[in-house]
């Protein structure tokens, strides 16, 4: 515990590779990732937790990472939109997306993609409303939402099921 | 910690407070992050069916959690509705309480079913019901140096249901006017606990309406005749989302809803 102004030692694991570094105390977890780490996937829309662009996964939550302190991730494994694909294959999310034509400029796509593949994780069969409840936290000003919608689903439709 | 050292505050999800400073509402000296305490992550279930809730218990395990479910089903219902889901990952029971802005959604709900907040002291552990720990906008029964421990919430007993109703901006939304209810039916109606929210700086029970219920017949007629009750008395703010006639109004809407629920639920319970 330190005050504050001063730095703080962190040690994360971001998309399963190890990073220790000294944070200011005062910075947010999207500014660590983007600026030190260089990750700029992982968009800065609104910087005030509306927006959903800098959605990560934290120790499996779903998060914006602009609504929390980079020391707040201290030894946490964060999964940024960089750590989707494995050797440059989409996962059925982000091919989904690309089918369906889920995004047009591109800015909210990464927050997007990232609470997609929580809810799937979570519920592989979701209904048109329990996609629409998951995206909520994300904002489209492009879409209408209509096609990211689409993308989901067929996502969803895509993942192998365990067998019933 | 937080008691030692002036300007210190507790950091549980950050939902709300990381914002408050981000625009410089507040000026902290030190932040203590309590969120991955355990002890204040835990939900129990205390031999007499109590759930013990702790203050960092997310909205997203409350809304998962088994015991929860069994126990308080609508208190899991409306902390699964609370925004979105990267705020119920985040935020927490505690933090929706502490902050106590007056649309925040459990304050109402846990006045209804008549909580207990658990604080800790410098000097040892206190207990405060409820309906006397919100005392307005932003500003609780916690003092500086205590923190919020955990919440105990009884069981509803027999015959007896909850409801929760609300008007907002959009789904899962900010509130416009809020009411929960806890109504016990045995016959005729024996016990009622309606709380309005938005619509003053803090949860308020609204005594007439409760009066006008005890003993009418459990019905959606009772529910908007003792609706009624709510008048003048309520001198809500107004604000672009809504002018304080139009809460006033949407009050007496949400406070029927909230009972007319409860009655059905506590039917349900009677089987």
């Amino acid at each position: 515990m330190v005050d504050a102004g001063t730095v703080q030692a962190i040690e994360v694991t971001i998309n399963g590779t190890k990073h220790e570094a000294t944070v200011p105390s005062r910075q947010l977890l999207v500014h660590f990732i983007r600026d030190s780490l260089g990750l700029k996937g992982t968009h800065i829309g609104c910087d005030t937790g509306s927006c959903g662009a800098c959605t990560v996964i934290v120790d499996g939550k779903l998060t914006k990472s602009c609504m929390l302190l980079a020391a707040q991730a201290d030894r946490a494994e964060i999964e940024t939109i960089e750590g989707v694909a494995h050797d440059g294959e989409l996962t059925p999310v982000q091919q989904a997306f690309h089918e369906e034509h889920g995004l047009q400029c591109g800015y909210c796509t990464p927050g997007l993609v990232m609470a997609a593949t929580f809810l799937l994780g979570r519920n592989p069969n979701p209904t048109e409303e329990e996609i629409r409840r998951a995206v909520r936290g994300n904002i489209c000003r492009c879409t209408g939402y209509v096609n990211i919608v689409r993308s989901i689903e067929r996502a969803a439709a895509a993942v192998p099921k365990e067998a019933a | 910690m937080l008691s030692e050292r002036e300007g210190a505050a507790a950091l549980a999800g950050g939902q709300s407070l990381i914002n408050v400073l981000k625009h410089r509402v507040a000026s902290l000296e030190l932040l203590v992050d309590i969120s991955r305490l355990e002890e204040l992550r835990q939900i129990d279930r205390l031999p007499d069916g109590t759930l013990e809730i702790g203050a960092c218990v997310t909205y997203d395990e409350l809304d998962r959690s088994d015991s929860v479910r069994s126990a308080q089903p609508l208190l899991a219902h409306v902390a699964g509705h609370i925004e979105d889901q990267q705020i119920r990952c985040r935020g927490t029971i505690g933090g929706n309480c502490c902050l106590s802005d007056p649309t925040n959604n459990l304050p109402p709900l846990l006045v209804a079913l008549d909580a207990t907040m658990m604080i800790q002291s410098p000097g040892g552990p206190r207990e405060v019901p409820a309906r006397e720990f919100f005392h307005g906008y932003f500003s609780t029964a916690v003092e500086e140096g205590e923190l919020l421990r955990s919440i105990r919430v009884p069981p509803l007993g027999p015959n007896a249901g909850v409801g929760y109703s609300t008007v907002a901006v959009g789904a899962d939304s900010k509130a416009i006017a809020r009411a929960a209810a806890f109504v016990r039916v045995d016959g005729a109606i024996e016990d009622a606990r309606v709380v309005l929210a938005c619509v003053a700086p803090a949860p308020l029970r609204h005594t007439a309406m409760e009066k006008a219920l005890r003993g009418a017949q459990a019905s959606p007629e009772a529910a908007r005749a003792a609706a009624e009750r709510i008048g003048e008395d309520l001198e809500p703010l107004g604000d672009a989302h809504g002018s304080s006639e139009y809460r006033r109004e949407m009050a007496r809407v949400v406070a029927r809803r909230a009972v007319c629920e409860a009655m059905v639920e506590g039917g349900d319970r009677r089987g």
